[in-house]
């Protein structure tokens, strides 16, 4: 309910919302929308001391610095930008399985490319590893991973999809005899059931 | 007692037949290869002669081949949560 509520808040307060994304605007529309999300911004979040940006360099909330900030900076900058973030409809994550990473949203369906073992269809699997979390407006980049206490990431079993079965014809020079070696792989597949970001806990 | 970790991060193609020798000492045959060398006197000047080829690092204790592939491994990512009853 606070939730729906805040952000309905926000659509008020923002109109910037529903424009297209930066990279669509014309150039003098840029620059009016950078002015205007940086009054936007500490009006969102009154509680917190906002710190105001460098003047001179160009302010894009979408990007952040390409070096990794000190850790108490971006401790300080989640505890700013992280309600921010929270507060948007619709989140994306990159989680990462096994070491691949997958981006994705709620409601995606991902075909894993190995048969994952050990699990039935209707199981539920927490993600727990992720490098990227974002909305439209905002993404948070983990160093490398991002704190697993900032979001709840489950996927549910739907089963197994298997290829087509793949033949392969082997033979050896100077002799007749020919094989045939065929495979078929299964794959296991999820479903993202789950996507909700959580109050930072400081 | 300490150990050096020493892993041969360049190539010995082309280097002379007495540097090979000295990573032929080392044990280390093949780029990415991992070693541990007690400190000593000895282990010291052999990695001061392939400083440039390898990376070294001082380690408590010795992994073994185990320890070191369990390194290499990318963690999961996840865990069951809710399972159907099997």
């Amino acid at each position: 309910m606070s939730r729906s509520l805040l952000r309905s808040v926000m659509e008020l307060r923002t109109p910037l919302t529903r424009l297209p994304p930066t990279f669509l605007l014309p150039s003098r529309a840029l620059s009016t929308t950078t002015t205007m999300m940086q009054n936007v911004a500490p009006a969102i979040s009154p509680a917190q001391t906002s710190i105001p940006p460098p003047p001179n360099t160009p302010l894009n909330p979408q990007k952040q610095a390409p070096m990794a900030p000190p850790p108490a900076e971006a401790a300080e900058s989640i505890s700013q930008l992280f309600p921010l973030l929270r507060a948007q409809p619709r989140h994306y994550i990159t989680a990462h399985i096994h070491g691949r990473p997958y981006l994705v949203t709620e409601g995606d369906q991902i075909r894993l490319p190995f048969k994952m073992p050990g699990v039935l269809p209707g199981d539920v699997l927490r993600l727990d590893r992720a490098s990227i979390l974002g909305s439209r407006d905002y993404t948070l980049k983990g160093t490398p991973w991002i704190d697993s206490a900032l979001f709840e990431c489950r996927a549910t079993v739907l089963g197994t999809e298997s290829e087509p079965m793949r033949i392969k014809m082997k033979k050896k020079q100077r002799n007749r005899r020919s094989q045939r070696v065929t495979s078929k792989h299964k794959y296991t597949i999820l479903r993202i059931s789950e996507l909700k970001l959580l109050e930072p806990t400081v | 007692m300490s150990y050096f970790r020493i892993t041969l991060h360049r190539s010995a193609i082309g280097l002379p037949q007495r540097t090979r020798g000295v990573l032929a000492a080392l044990g280390l045959r093949k780029r990415c290869q991992t070693v541990f060398h007690p400190v000593t006197p000895d282990s010291a000047g052999m990695i001061l002669k392939v400083k440039e080829l390898v990376a070294v690092e001082e380690v408590a204790r010795p992994l073994t081949t185990k320890e070191l592939r369990e390194e290499r491994r990318p963690e999961p990512g996840f865990w069951v949560e809710r399972a159907v009853p099997r």
